[in-house]
């Protein structure tokens, strides 16, 4: 009787482990992106394709900027980071605590940060030393840069924003003007400057429908240029930048599959589609 | 007529119309300008909000609680087995402007003192204020600090949270060298933002933690906000972080200690128990130790990291010059060594191991086996002798923990601390160890430490870390 009990309970575990190794092999698998809101469309487009070929893949992009991200990587809500800046130093060391890795870079497109203006707007270019000047509040008027004579409305990014953070450190060089207006999305600049015919925002150059962009040039001698993937592949275009998708380790199964694809010259063609540059 | 007649009617039916048109695009003017003001007047009252929304994204608050469960098999310590709470911490940071942060944080966790062998051993207050800093930013070149109050000592363990180290406490050396953690002075870092060099220097007062004692020997009332004396002591660390690629980092670093405190005594004592040296009253009295440190990232099946440092140097405990007609204490320097060596594994998201070792001789000039037995005789008349023991016993500490992350908040830990003592010598006429001490037992019996084996002293702990 014993033996007979031995024998039906390790059939039944048999058959468990059989179902548990079976089904974890048809389940879908989930993948979490989450972070720059630069990166939400691109993001959103990969997955989008990935998930066609790919019907057991479940992939969730959200946004909330590069910081908010880069803290859902390190508390463990969110499987990969898309982030429009570098991690910075003390970001890898909660990592390090965490984790114990520094988390894995990939850099996934290139973008150009773009300046918007208003349709309406008479400037044509900007040098970068007049951007600096404008976004940290000591340019006030459209006439010091060869425009109208109206006060300069500034719209830029929240502080979570890697974007927000790119421009201070690239261009702004200090901090930004007060009365500069913070808006949750390059969406909600580009709208905002639509509007505003005083109005000049930044942001990603995917980003820029139905308003002007301002050329931007290195100084006065330069020449001004647009971002374009010539430019920016030329290192003409003075405000260009890597966007990075971060893992907590060296990806592996699913996930190391879906960010191949994303680097591979199929999946580089949706950033170029979306309107940024491809990697290489 | 009768064509005149719809002439007027039709006319009337124009005026009419058009009269309603007029008044319905009034009206719809009308209704557009009150929806206008209405939006404008959400408009100011969005941007107010979102000016005080501004202002109170600058405060920020974060805590945590740990909450216990420890056993002990030494049963010199009483009780042995209890609930605590070990740290409760609130922090406060405000970010008055930009680059510009203070930051306070008291920990809230009840009054703890556990004795062993009859006198405290270790000793939490109430309530107590860990940090009180302002930490100033250079907005220029992004690469300086400037912190003025009471913050951690600038060292790897000392730093590391206890919401989130690994073992239950700090090594023994890092307890010893750095009793309470924090020190009190001002603090320049420097942190290049193109080069992962890291770079501290602090001056502090040097006495936070300590327990000094006055020229008579009595305790001194301890207060923090002050010195001891008018010394003060540096203390330097740099460390490097190197990528060697996306699966290895290696940071590694050094520091330097360089104390000094009023001497109480004329005379000093070294830890050889042989030795002396003539001092004068408030003569500068050294302590001086350096350290390296290595901490290595790996990225194989999960995150695991191997971290260690190691310290020497010369620590020192002061003497006093006695009432008249009582023999005057000689000053205690000793020559110290210790080390500990961390293994980490992270097991999928939710769970951790944790392995590390530490040792801390608090004497190096005197093996296990001269322990109760080097004496210093004193000088007739002058100093009183003073004869090697506990506080000369080196230690070994093994520590196991495994963590289970519930969520980003909370933290169950299962953590197991081997302690080992060095073994003392065995005195023939005794048959004892030289070095033994007594307690009694909460049945009145005695009990018996004898430093010549290496009696159970281990730890469990079951900790609770919940942090917000």
């Amino acid at each position: 009787m014993k033996k007979m009990n031995l024998k039906k309970l390790a059939t039944i575990l048999s058959v468990l482990v059989v179902m548990i190794i079976t089904f974890s092999f048809m389940a879908p698998t989930r993948i979490t992106v989450k972070g720059s809101d630069t990166m939400v469309i691109l993001s959103q487009k990969w997955a989008e394709v990935y998930m066609k070929s790919n019907p057991n893949t479940n992939i969730q992009v959200t946004g909330g900027g590069s910081g908010t991200g880069v803290s859902a990587l390190i508390n463990g809500s969110t499987d990969i980071c898309n982030s429009s800046r570098k991690m910075s130093a003390s970001e890898i060391s909660k990592l390090k605590e965490r984790y114990n890795t520094m988390g894995v870079e990939i850099p996934c497109a290139k973008d150009g940060i773009t300046i918007y203006a208003n349709a309406a707007n008479k400037v044509h270019e900007l040098t970068i030393k007049q951007l600096s000047l404008i976004f940290t509040g000591k340019i006030k008027n459209w006439k010091e840069v060869g425009g109208a004579d109206a006060d300069i409305k500034l719209y830029g990014r929240e502080n979570s924003s890697g974007t927000y953070v790119y421009f201070k450190e690239a261009v702004v060089k200090g901090d930004y003007a007060a009365s500069c207006q913070t808006l949750p999305g390059t969406a909600a600049v580009v709208n905002a400057v639509k509007k505003d015919a005083l109005g000049i925002g930044y942001g990603g150059a995917a980003y820029a429908e139905g308003i002007k962009i301002i050329k931007v040039k290195k100084d006065d001698k330069s020449i001004a240029y647009a971002a374009s993937a010539e430019t920016i592949k030329s290192g003409q275009y003075p405000i260009t930048r890597y966007l990075y998708m971060y893992v907590r380790n060296r990806p592996t199964g699913e996930m190391k599959k879906f960010i191949d694809w994303i680097i591979s010259p199929d999946g580089q063609k949706y950033a170029t589609e979306i309107g940024y540059f491809p990697v290489r | 007529m009768k064509k005149v007649g719809l002439l007027i009617m039709i006319l009337s039916c124009v005026f009419f119309t058009n009269k309603i048109k007029a008044q319905t695009n009034e009206e719809t003017n009308e209704k557009v300008t009150t929806v206008k003001d209405r939006v404008d007047g959400i408009d100011e009252r969005l941007t107010t909000a979102e000016s005080d929304l501004a202002k109170l994204k600058k405060i920020k608050f974060s805590g945590y609680i740990l909450s216990q469960f420890e056993n002990y098999a030494d049963k010199s310590v009483q009780p042995n087995s209890f609930f605590s709470v070990r740290e409760a911490r609130f922090k406060l940071q405000y970010e008055a402007a930009d680059g510009v942060n203070f930051v306070l944080q008291p920990d809230f966790s009840p009054g703890l003192s556990i004795k062993k062998e009859g006198a405290i051993n270790s000793y939490i207050p109430n309530l107590s204020i860990k940090d009180a800093y302002v930490q100033l930013n250079d907005r220029w070149l992004n690469t300086f600090s400037l912190w003025a109050g009471k913050f951690n000592r600038p060292n790897y363990e000392v730093e590391q949270s206890s919401a989130v180290r690994e073992v239950p406490e700090r090594s023994r050396v890092i307890k010893a060298i750095y009793p309470g953690e924090r020190g009190m002075g001002f603090k320049i870092e420097a942190n290049p933002q193109k080069f992962p060099l890291h770079v501290q220097l602090a001056i502090l007062n040097g006495n936070e933690g300590f327990t000094m004692k006055d020229s008579v020997g009595n305790n001194l009332t301890y207060n923090e906000n002050t010195d001891f004396d008018n010394f003060k002591d540096i203390m330097a660390r740099a460390t490097y972080n190197l990528k060697v690629n996306s699966m290895l980092g290696i940071d590694f670093g050094g520091t330097y200690y360089m104390g000094k405190v009023a001497s109480k005594s004329k005379t000093t004592l070294n830890s050889d128990y042989t030795t002396t040296s003539t001092v004068n009253l408030g003569d500068a009295i050294n302590r001086n130790w350096w350290g390296v440190e290595m901490q290595v990232y790996l990225d194989v099946l999960g995150g695991m990291s191997l971290k260690g440092e190691y310290m020497a140097g010369k620590n020192a405990t002061m003497g006093n010059i006695g009432a008249s007609g009582v023999f005057q204490v000689a000053n205690f320097q000793n020559n110290f060594s210790g080390y500990y060596a961390y293994l980490i594994k992270n097991i999928g998201k939710k769970n951790q191991f944790a392995f590390r070792l530490d040792y801390y001789d608090p004497n190096t000039d005197i093996s296990g086996s001269d322990i109760g037995v080097k004496k210093f005789a004193g000088v007739a008349g002058k100093v009183a002798s003073r004869t090697s023991g506990v506080s000369d016993i080196a230690y070994t500490t093994y520590n196991f923990a495994w963590h289970y992350y519930f969520n980003d908040n909370v933290r169950i830990s299962l953590m197991y601390s081997i302690v080992q003592n060095e073994k003392v010598g065995v005195n023939p006429a005794t048959n004892a160890g030289y070095v033994k001490t007594t307690y009694t037992n909460y049945d009145g019996t005695t009990g018996t430490n004898d430093y010549s084996s290496v009696f159970n002293q281990n730890i469990l702990t079951l900790r609770l870390t919940t942090k917000f």
